[in-house]
């Protein structure tokens, strides 16, 4: 449940990345500081290695000490007499430098065991004894024999530090024995040398930096945490807002918009089309609830004509014109009843998409004619003239349904009209599409009205005058046909007077 | 009583007139909001039935002029059934308020209503002496016998009993009375006021010379 909000989310990977680069950071951190330490520690070894190395020597004759007392520190001490000579330049005894060949050319060893060469002699240079002296001094040096004889040992070395196996190369080589770091080196002969010393405190230390790492690690990963919940939050904000309008409009409340101040980024133009679409759909609904009271307004009148002509009638007895009067009223509420009917019946089929249209091709000129014979008569009962240019206009439609939206047209153009005007109905190809105009010369529609005036119930004349017996809707239903048939339906009022429609229809010649 | 019908569908302005002077009023009629505001306007009537969609001038812009003259109880008829539109035509200034279509008994009940209570009356009966009239059976008793009346002569006593105590001028009994279809004869009102003062008692109604009828309460 948790893991579907986008918030918990960001901050679960947020997370994760931040603890990745801390937990890669800490780690080289740690092993570069170990590594550096161990690189200080092998070079303070390999300091000392040098000195002991050069303390391995062949004994001279008449010297005394070394082999006899193996505990190192006696050799130094014991060698005060020799100081400073090793290595003064033009002193007889060349000790250090190359002692190993010295050694071999030299006078043979002084106790021979077997064939083995002779056991050397070990002094560490007296300058040198500071090296592994001292009560803090952790340094400490073992010198084997090549038969894994110890030769000498410092008296900080543990017992416990045993030879290393042989290798032949006489390199300085490392190993660590528990806490300890060594570094030993076999002479060409096969003495083993080795200086070492305990690492415990770098141990530590770095125990402590790798501690330091993991506390500050924790602490950098809290703050970012909590700064990543509060950057996620401040950035989900805006989709709560969002939802919550979304819900205050689902219960109802359509007027209700996303509040959009300060945002202009992708949430905030996210709410703008929100909010657009929002004030569409409150447009069409509030179309529809005016659909519903205007077509409920519309019925009711008739209704309200029928009940109180009967019961105002009915109230006493009447003289038979009284009644024709009464039962006259009823009927032009119910032919006014049946129109409205099969209007909304109309719309409501063509609104459906249930309305087969018929696709054939028609000359619209023909539809026209047509019509224009079964209005004849109203024409001529108001004075109207009728000019007519009709030219062979061929189309693809339903013949019937066009020519309920021609005489819808031509009979409004009749009804709204000065007496003995004039109608002009043109049919002509142009383009890719067929045309009907119908102008009439009446007194034209308001500026105000005309972009409403194919409105359902829509009446450029407020009141609902039955004097016309329109419904309203005629207009509404030309327009829903046209648009079935893929053409458009334009009306135009000119300075001159009047009132022009234009339907133009698609040919379907291609 | 007299009423003007504010009406454009002319079959329903029909029905209502026949009903309306069935019922003893005298009823004017207009077709359109400005032909019915001149009307409302000039003439003192005592209720006003008012439609809302009209031509020329709705029944909103009718209301909202006359309230700034008159005071006429207005009735207003409309299609328009949202609490919404019933809302905004009694603050406009509509005393009553009903919904097309509708019963004709009870749009009757509902101008008698408004007449009644134009005149201070609360209930449908008024009694004066041993004379007791009711509105909504239009009937008259003098001592628990039914008087026969006829309807001008009901119209001229319910009108002196809703204003007991005042002296009613002959140009208001004129303007109340009669339509303008009606000829009214200057002497007519004398003829109704002695027929009606045989049937309830010479000295029901009295005449204050040189200014009117009244009745004392």
């Amino acid at each position: 449940m948790i893991f579907r909000s986008i918030r918990w989310r960001l901050q679960l990977w947020h997370g994760f990345i931040l603890l990745a680069v801390l937990v890669g950071f800490g780690f080289t951190a740690y092993r570069l500081q170990y590594a550096n330490e161990l690189h200080r520690v092998d070079q303070e070894l390999q300091q000392r290695l040098g000195p002991v190395l050069e303390g391995l020597r062949r004994p001279l004759p008449g010297e005394r000490g070394g082999p006899g007392g193996p505990g190192g520190p006696e050799g130094p001490r014991g060698g005060p007499n020799g100081a400073g000579g090793p290595r003064r330049p033009g002193d007889p005894r060349p000790i250090d430098g190359a002692p190993d060949d010295r050694g071999r050319r030299g006078p043979p060893p002084r106790e021979a065991g077997g064939g083995f060469p002779a056991p050397r002699e070990f002094r560490l240079g007296p300058n040198r004894a500071g090296l592994f002296e001292g009560e803090i001094n952790p340094f400490y040096y073992v010198v084997w024999l090549r038969d894994g004889s110890e030769l000498s040992r410092s008296a900080s070395a543990a017992s416990d530090v045993s030879r290393p196996d042989f290798i032949r190369r006489p390199v300085p080589t490392v190993r660590m024995r528990g806490t300890t770091r060594e570094l030993y080196q076999f002479t060409p002969p096969g003495e083993c040398i080795l200086v070492g010393r305990s690492i415990g405190p770098e141990l530590a230390s770095l125990r402590r930096l790798a501690l330091v790492l993991s506390a500050l690690g924790c602490i950098v990963l809290v703050l970012g945490l909590a700064g990543g919940w509060w950057l996620a939050t401040r950035a989900i904000r805006p989709i709560g807002d969002i939802s919550a309008a979304a819900a205050t409009i689902a219960g109802g409340n359509l007027s209700h918009r996303i509040n959009t101040e300060n945002t202009d980024d992708e949430l905030g133009e996210l709410a703008a089309v929100l909010n657009s679409t929002f004030a569409r759909l409150e447009g069409a609904f509030a179309r529809q609830q005016q659909f519903t009271a205007d077509a409920s307004h519309e019925l009711r009148t008739p209704i309200a004509v029928i009940l109180s002509q009967t019961q105002a009638t009915l109230a006493r007895e009447r003289n038979p014109l009284e009644y024709r009067e009464t039962l006259e009223a009823c009927q032009r509420a119910a032919q006014r009843m049946r129109r409205l009917t099969e209007s909304l019946l109309a719309l409501a089929r063509l609104d459906a998409g249930q309305e087969s249209l018929k696709r054939e091709r028609i000359d619209l000129s023909q539809t026209v004619r047509e019509s224009l014979e079964l209005l004849r008569p109203l024409a001529e009962d108001r004075h109207i003239r009728i000019h007519s240019e009709l030219a062979t206009t061929e189309c693809l439609g339903d013949s019937e349904r066009l020519a309920q939206v021609i005489s819808n047209l031509l009979s409004n153009a009749i009804l709204h009209n000065t007496s003995d005007g004039e109608v002009r109905v043109v049919t002509r190809s142009e383009n890719d599409s067929a045309l009907l105009v119908v102008a009439d010369k009446g007194p034209g529609i308001p500026a105000e009205d005309l972009p409403r005036i194919f409105e359902r119930f829509y009446r450029a004349d407020k009141s609902r005058t039955g004097a016309t017996g329109g419904t309203g809707l005629g207009l509404a239903i030309c327009k829903a046909i046209v648009a079935a048939h893929g053409g458009s339906i334009d009306v135009s009022c000119p300075v001159s007077g009047g009132t022009i429609f234009t339907v133009r229809l698609p040919s379907g010649v291609r | 009583m007299r009423i003007l019908i504010i009406e454009d569908e002319p079959d329903l302005l029909r029905s209502l007139t026949m009903a309306l002077r069935d019922e003893g009023y005298a009823v004017d009629t207009a077709a359109n909001g400005e032909d019915g505001l001149f009307s409302a306007e000039s003439i003192a009537y005592d209720v006003i039935l008012l439609d809302v969609m009209l031509p020329k001038l709705d029944g909103w812009g009718v209301l909202q002029r006359l309230r700034k003259t008159r005071k006429t109880p207005v009735l207003m008829l409309t299609a328009r059934d949202t609490s919404r539109d019933r809302v905004r035509g009694l603050d406009t200034g509509a005393d009553d308020y009903l919904v097309k279509p509708f019963d004709l008994p009870e749009l009757l009940a509902r101008l008698r209503a408004l007449i009644r209570r134009t005149s201070g009356q609360t209930t449908t009966r008024i009694e004066i002496g041993e004379v007791a009239l009711d509105t909504a059976a239009r009937s008259v008793t003098r001592a628990g016998a039914l008087v026969e009346l006829t309807a001008r002569e009901y119209g001229l006593l319910e009108y002196l009993m809703l204003h007991r105590g005042q002296v009613v001028t002959r140009t208001a009994l004129y303007e109340h009375l009669f339509d303008e279809d009606d000829s009214t004869l200057s002497n007519l009102l004398d003829v109704h006021v002695s027929n009606m003062r045989k049937k309830l008692g010479h000295d029901f109604i009295t005449t204050r010379r040189g200014h009117g009828y009244c009745i004392e309460g």
